[in-house]
């Protein structure tokens, strides 16, 4: 088994199957569809306008499920929305990524890549931590996704490679990723 | 005719037309997450593609929920 089994929705609704992206390396990412706590989104584009012609693809899925409850930045709160966020790479339908109502991809990705932990020193992972044991102390047990923007490498042919939390800056998985390439 | 490019999702936008309700300024919405039109109108108005956007002439505008220029463009007193 390996992600080529899946299909799921574009944002306009149209089934797509991940087969598609056989030969590519592949990044699954968990976004948010509100507006704040998302300067994710703009390191992602910038991995994906770096190595998208070496054969990098880019799936975003959107989820509402942590979205009430940023955690705490010092970065000011933009009082605007980026249309589509401002990226090119391909966004897919708003689901759940986490509990009964999951997605079978994200229920796949995270049996495959275990949750490891936050890396501490990532500025967000304190407020992140403190608003988990707050809010849902439950979603921090087990495998399942902590929190927007949980990146899951994929090789070329479609198996799960590491697991990032939201604590690991896009950025930071270049060098991961030029391997796979 | 105010016009307001926004999106549904978008705290801002809501933020927007609910001081305009306040006020009694009537205006037309304009989602540009579906009407590929307006966003192109957007993407000219704006050369970015952020939201919301209030205009009404078609040429000032202004971004995010700015009461004091909002105030200023539609002669809020």
């Amino acid at each position: 088994m390996s992600i080529y089994d899946f299909k799921v929705k574009t944002i306009k609704g149209q089934e797509k199957d991940l087969s598609d992206y056989k030969g590519k390396v592949v990044i699954i990412v968990n976004t948010a569809s509100k507006c704040g706590f998302t300067p994710q989104y703009e390191e992602l584009q910038a991995l994906y306008l770096k190595y998208k012609d070496q054969g990098l693809e880019i799936l975003g899925f959107p989820s509402n499920q942590f979205a009430e409850q940023e955690p705490g930045t010092n970065e000011e709160v933009q009082q605007f929305c980026k249309v589509n966020f401002g990226v090119t790479f391909p966004l897919f339908e708003k689901g759940d990524v986490r509990g009964d109502h999951a997605q079978p991809l994200f229920n796949y990705l995270t049996a495959q890549a275990p949750f490891k932990g936050f890396d501490e020193s990532h500025p967000v992972a304190k407020g992140l931590l403190n608003a988990l044991n707050t809010k849902f102390p439950e979603f921090l047990k087990g495998d399942s996704i902590k929190w927007n923007f949980t990146k899951f490498l994929i090789n070329k042919d479609g198996a799960v490679v590491t697991r990032y939390e939201p604590t690991t800056v896009p950025s930071a998985m270049a060098a991961d990723i030029e391997k796979l390439l | 005719m105010v016009k307001i490019y926004s999106t549904p999702e978008c705290p801002w936008c809501h933020k927007v037309k609910n001081y305009l309700k306040s006020k009694n300024v009537e205006y037309q919405d304009f989602n540009v997450e579906e009407d590929d039109a307006a966003r192109d109108e957007l993407y000219k108005l704006t050369n970015d593609l952020i939201v919301p956007v209030t205009t009404i002439d078609g040429s000032t505008y202004v971004t995010s929920f700015d009461k004091a220029k909002l105030d200023e463009m539609i002669g809020i007193n």
